[in-house]
Parts: C-alpha cells; sequence; structure tokens
C-alpha cells in the first residue's frame, strides 16, 4: 500500500476537500473524466458517512500494489468507534466500486475501496513518488485547507515534542545523579525521579521550604547563596559541596551541587540546569586523608617536642651531674687542708699551750672552734653531694634497727638532755640501709637540737601501713618554727635559727628530702612555734 | 723498736704532713713503723720484706694505686689476706666505709683532728702488733 495523500474528516469542509484531492488523484492516475469522477464520488459517499458518523475519521488515498502487476487507487476510511453500518452512503460506494472491504479490528474500523488503474502495469514507483510529491507541492486548495495543513504540521511537531520530552524523562530517570531545572525565581521546574526518592520529599515541599528540609543545616547559607548567586548573570557553572539528607537512611551525605545557565539567544538567562551527585564516600576518603596529615603533622610534632625535651633532660643530667661531682671534689679536697688547721691549732693548743701566752692560745682557739664549723659545712655538703651520686642499694630493712641505732649514736646528747623516746613497732622496708640511717639520724638529731631550753626533748616516733606505704611521723616538743617557712627548710642552706644558738648549717633537711625522694617517697612537716614540730615521711614498703 | 724489715706497722700515705704527726707520735709512744707512699710501695714492700707486718694502715687517696685498690689486690693474695688493714682516712662518709667494709678491711679509722685523738689512733695500731 502506497500512501499518497491524507484528509482528515471533520466536517462538510473536510468533505470537499476529500472529493478535489480523490479527482486530483484520479486525474495523475489518468482515468477518463467518467471514472475520475466515479472515484470522487465513491469517496465523497464514505466520507460523508464517516463525518456523519464521527468526527476522527481519516482518509488515506493512495496505490494498492499488493496484486503485482495490476494496481488499483484506493480510498480508505479508518475510524474509531462501533463498527460500520450499512448505510445508503456506503451501499452507494460499494456499487462504485471495482473492490469493497470492511476490516474491524481492536482500534477500529478500516473501509477500503479500490478502482483499478488502467494500463497500471507500467505505473512505476518513482511515478507513484511524483504524485506524492505532487500532492506536497498542491498549493492550498482553499484557505480552509491551508489551516488544515498547518495545523496538521503542528500536532506533528507536538506529538514529536511529546515523545522527545518522554524519552527525556526515561533518559534522566535512568542516570543515578539528580538532574533539576531551576526557573529564574529558583524553583524547582523539573527534577528526575531521583531527587524524590532521595529526599523522600515532594518537589513542591522541596521548592516551599527552598531546599531547607533537604540541605544540611551547616551547609544551608552556602547553598542559599548558590541559589541567589543563579539570578544574577553567570556564565560558567557555578559548583559547591553540599550534604542531603537521604531519606531512606536519615543521614546527610555529601554532593557536588552544581548550576549552569542556560541561555536565549540574546545571551539572557532563561532558566537553570542542575545537577546533583553522591561524592560522599570520596569526601570521606579526603576527610581521613586530612584528617591523617593532621594526626602525622602533630605526631610530628609531639616527636620534635618529645626530642626537644628528652635533649634538655639530657643537658639538666649532665649538669646536675656535673654540679655535685664539682660539689663532691670541692667539698671532699677542701676536707684536707682544713683538717691539717684543725689539727695544728689543736697541736699548739693542747701539746704546746705552755709555749704560748693566754691571748694568743685565745686566738687559736677561735680560730680551731670556726675551722671545726667549716668542717661540719664541708662535710654535710659532700654528703649531700654523695647522696646525690650515691647508686641505691635496696635491701629489706628493719626500720626498728634504723631507730636504735640513732638513738645509739645519740646516746651521749640523749642521756645529757633527758630526753625521752617512745617508738611504735615499724614495719621492714626495701630501702638503702646507710640512706634511711642518715635520714632519721638527721631528724632525730634535729629533734634533739631544737629543744625548747630547760624542757626535755620527748620524741615519739609512729607508724602507719597504708596502701603499701608507710607513714612514719617523728613529733617533737621543741621550739618549732612557724608554717610558712614549711617549704624552705627543706632546701639547700637554710637556716632558720641563729648560728650561735643552734649548730648547724641548713643542709640536713635538704639531705633527707634527697633520701626520701631517692626511695620515690615524699616528706613534710607540720609545726608551729613553741609547739613542737612533727615530721612524716612516706616510704613505699616495696621499692623498685 | 723494731728492725729494718722487720716492722710491725705498714703505713701508706702520701700525706707528709700527717705522717710528720703520726711518725712523733709513734716514737712517742715507743714503736716504729715502716712508711710509705702509695700501694705499690705497699706491695713492692711485702714482696721483700723478711717478716710481715701485723697490721697495715692504708690511705684512701693515693697515687698510683689507691687505697681502696691496695685492699683489694692484698684480699686477692693467699700471702697478704690474712694481714689485718685499716682504712685511714679524712672522709668519714658512711658509704665510703661501707665499701671497705666489704672489701674486707678489718675497720675504717677516720684521720683524727686533735693530739689526743692522734695518740688514741697510735695506741689504737700498736693494739695489732703480736709478737
Amino acid at each position: 500500500m502506497l500512501e499518497i495523500a491524507r484528509v482528515t474528516l471533520q466536517n462538510e469542509m473536510d468533505l470537499i476537500l476529500a472529493n478535489k484531492r480523490a479527482m486530483v488523484l484520479a486525474e495523475l492516475a489518468g482515468f477518463s473524466i467518467g471514472s475520475q469522477t466515479t472515484f470522487a464520488t465513491a469517496v465523497s459517499e464514505v466520507s460523508r458517512s464517516a463525518i456523519e458518523r464521527c468526527n476522527d475519521g481519516c482518509l488515506t488515498l493512495g496505490v494498492n500494489d499488493e496484486r503485482k502487476r495490476d494496481k488499483y487507487l484506493f480510498a480508505a476510511i479508518k475510524e474509531s468507534g462501533p463498527r460500520f453500518i450499512e448505510n445508503e452512503n456506503i451501499a452507494n460506494a460499494q456499487r462504485l466500486a471495482d473492490k469493497f472491504t470492511i476490516v474491524n479490528t481492536a482500534d477500529g474500523n478500516t473501509l477500503s475501496l479500490d478502482f483499478f488503474i488502467p494500463g497500471s502495469a507500467k505505473l512505476t514507483a518513482p511515478v507513484i513518488e511524483s504524485w506524492k510529491t505532487h500532492f506536497i507541492n498542491e498549493p492550498p486548495f482553499s484557505p480552509y485547507e491551508e489551516i488544515k495543513r498547518k495545523n496538521e504540521q503542528l500536532q506533528l511537531v507536538a506529538s514529536k515534542l511529546l515523545e522527545s520530552e518522554s524519552q527525556y524523562k526515561t533518559l534522566t530517570n535512568s542516570l543515578p545523579i539528580n538532574i533539576f531545572s531551576l526557573n529564574l525565581q529558583q524553583e524547582i521546574v523539573y527534577a528526575n525521579e531521583w531527587l524524590t526518592s532521595y529526599s523522600g520529599c515532594t518537589i513542591e515541599s522541596i521548592n516551599r521550604s527552598k531546599w531547607q528540609n533537604v540541605i544540611h543545616p551547616d551547609d544551608y547559607k552556602n547553598f542559599s547563596n548558590l541559589l541567589k548567586r543563579a539570578t544574577v548573570s553567570e556564565s560558567t557553572p557555578i559548583k559547591i559541596q553540599s550534604r542531603l539528607k537521604q531519606f531512606a537512611s536519615d543521614k546527610y551525605l555529601w554532593h557536588l551541587v552544581s548550576l549552569s545557565p542556560i541561555k536565549d539567544d540574546k545571551q539572557n538567562i532563561v532558566y537553570w540546569i542542575g545537577f546533583l551527585v553522591d561524592i560522599n564516600a570520596e569526601k570521606i576518603v579526603e576527610e581521613t586523608l586530612q584528617e591523617n596529615r593532621i594526626l602525622s603533622e602533630k605526631q610530628s610534632q609531639f616527636r620534635q617536642k618529645e626530642k626537644d625535651l628528652q635533649e634538655d633532660i639530657t643537658e639538666l643530667n649532665r649538669s646536675n651531674t656535673e654540679l655535685s661531682q664539682f660539689a663532691y671534689i670541692a667539698s671532699h679536697d677542701l676536707q684536707e687542708p682544713l683538717r691539717k688547721m684543725i689539727l695544728y691549732s689543736d697541736y699548739l693548743v693542747n701539746k704546746n699551750a705552755d709555749k704560748l701566752d693566754a691571748r694568743s692560745v685565745d686566738y687559736l682557739k677561735n680560730m680551731n672552734h670556726a675551722s671545726y664549723r667549716m668542717r661540719t659545712l664541708i662535710e654535710d655538703i659532700l654528703s649531700f653531694s654523695q647522696v646525690n651520686n650515691k647508686e641505691l642499694l635496696l635491701q629489706p630493712l628493719d626500720l626498728n634497727v634504723v631507730i636504735q641505732q640513732s638513738i645509739a649514736d645519740y646516746e651521749m646528747v640523749i642521756t645529757e638532755s633527758k630526753a625521752i623516746i617512745s617508738t611504735e613497732v615499724l614495719p621492714i622496708i626495701q630501702a638503702d640501709p646507710s640512706l634511711i640511717q642518715q635520714l632519721f639520724n638527721n631528724i632525730i638529731s634535729n629533734a634533739l637540737k631544737y629543744s625548747r631550753e630547760a624542757v626535755p626533748p620527748i620524741i615519739s616516733i609512729n607508724a602507719k601501713n597504708e596502701n603499701d606505704e608507710v607513714t612514719i611521723t617523728i613529733s617533737d616538743n621543741g621550739i618549732g618554727f612557724e608554717e610558712k617557712y614549711l617549704d624552705k627548710i627543706f632546701t639547700l642552706f637554710q637556716r632558720l635559727h641563729g648560728k650561735q644558738a643552734y649548730s648547724g648549717n641548713g643542709l640536713g633537711l635538704a639531705i633527707c628530702r634527697k633520701i626520701v625522694q631517692l626511695h620515690n617517697g615524699s616528706i613534710y612537716a607540720k609545726s608551729a612555734v613553741n609547739e613542737g614540730s612533727t615530721f612524716f615521711i612516706k616510704l613505699p614498703i616495696k621499692n623498685g | 723498736m723494731s728492725n729494718p724489715d722487720h716492722y710491725k706497722i705498714l703505713i701508706a700515705d702520701d700525706d707528709k704532713e700527717d705522717l710528720f704527726l703520726i711518725e712523733e707520735a709513734l716514737t712517742d709512744l715507743g714503736h716504729g713503723a715502716k712508711y710509705v707512699f702509695n700501694g705499690i710501695e705497699v706491695l713492692e714492700y711485702l714482696e721483700q720484706c723478711a717478716t710481715l707486718p701485723c697490721v697495715i694502715i692504708l690511705d684512701l687517696n693515693m697515687p698510683k694505686l689507691n687505697g681502696t685498690e691496695t685492699l683489694q689486690t692484698l684480699k686477692k693474695d693467699a700471702r697478704f689476706e690474712h694481714i689485718p688493714v685499716l682504712i685511714y682516712s679524712t672522709s668519714i662518709n658512711p658509704f665510703e666505709k661501707e665499701k671497705c667494709a666489704r672489701l674486707g678491711a678489718k675497720d675504717y679509722v677516720a684521720k683524727p683532728i686533735t693530739h689526743h685523738a692522734i695518740l688514741t689512733t697510735m695506741e689504737y695500731f700498736i693494739s695489732f702488733i703480736k709478737d
């Protein structure tokens, strides 16, 4: 079947058009004037019937070449709706046609009339094709036909547009990204299904909230600025990164938001095309990398600080060692000549006194006393520096034995001052015997030394075990000291009392503190003037 | 009075000012002693003397071989380890004292600082003499 012309059948005007077309086609086919009229009349009859029955019929004129050699002009009416009903018009057409068929299908009905073309064996395809061109190029037969033709063209374009739009929608919906368009009021005009299925929000609600129901609150300002920028003229695509709430997971995922302007011929922006792409995975990798970088920077800073600190510590240790070695050597070497001064002045006073006058003996005695004081001082400095350098020899040590030794060491002073020393049973601890002995000797000798005039010293020693630690308290009834001096008493060369009244050089308690520190313990005191002092010594029971 | 090479007391001290008073005191008490100035001389004397001394007095701080080194050498030598060794030092440091005792010193005597103490100390040295 070769279609040549087509006429939609809606009103009387179409009937005229159908008749005219049929006449022209019959003429082209070489029909005699009579046969032309017959064909046109038959076409008019069926067309009239179609127009009367409904107004969606369509007449197709063409050449039926199904029978190879013999060709027929055909006129087919296609219409929806009920079956054709035999009426007068159809009956007339049936009489005129060489062949008459009616086909009913679910889509509708087709009525065909065939008229034999004389000499049709010689009719070639190009000729038939030229008839088609004839109809296309033929000027409109009437103003009505002109309008009708334009209408048909418009409908064709519209149907093509519809088809293209549907293809476009199918295409965008199949994409794994969100594509949308915005008008100049920043409203979504179109968005593929992705946006609504991802966000669980309708386009209307997104427009109403100006995207606030989708965009992360922290990113919204940035996003809203992007939309505002889209109202002013921007030629290049503008992009930001923003978090969008996923309905399914109720989580905000990072997306790349891009907007590109679409312009008309005059370069005015007509609307915007945008897309959203999930970049959450990339973002997480990026953030992790960033965090890793910061972490490794911090780590290297930390290592540098640690190194610096280690260097400082090493330097400090070195200078400490040097200082204590210096103190040791200085004090040790000073001892020797000093001892000679004491010894030889003693020889003069005690062996050769009879050879000196009384005044000279007094001078020598004063020299001798001063030398003695210097000797004590040197001994203490030496002992302090030795405590500092000493290697700890930790062993089980019975503190009761230590106290008994101290009492034995100061027996003479104790007897003379009528001192009373009472002591609780003390524990056995892990400690260096000679250092701990020195510690208790110093504390007990202080308690004996700083007694009130004409008041015999009463010293009580108590112990309390707590959490692998023993606290030994040594209380006296001596002169005491103001508590504001508490920090001072444990530092080097701090004397609270005049040399004349009390001997000593301010090193004893500094040595005590050093010994306690070496044992990972602590020492502190409580006191009030004329109310005695209490020293607290905390030592670990198991050291090292 | 001992004959040469038969000294009952051997004293090693490099301090001539000390030795001056020790010698004076020992003489006053009617005794003599062999005086040497360092540990090497102690060992040399012991190697060549006719009879071993009854007591050896060692200063700690001496050149060539100091007191503790000499003490260690003596205590390792079967011929001499029985001879009592007294350490005689200016230092009254308890750690030093502790160390010498560990090394086998019979006693640790602080160098005296009075005429009286010198005499007492010398009497103590003399008390080690066995006929």
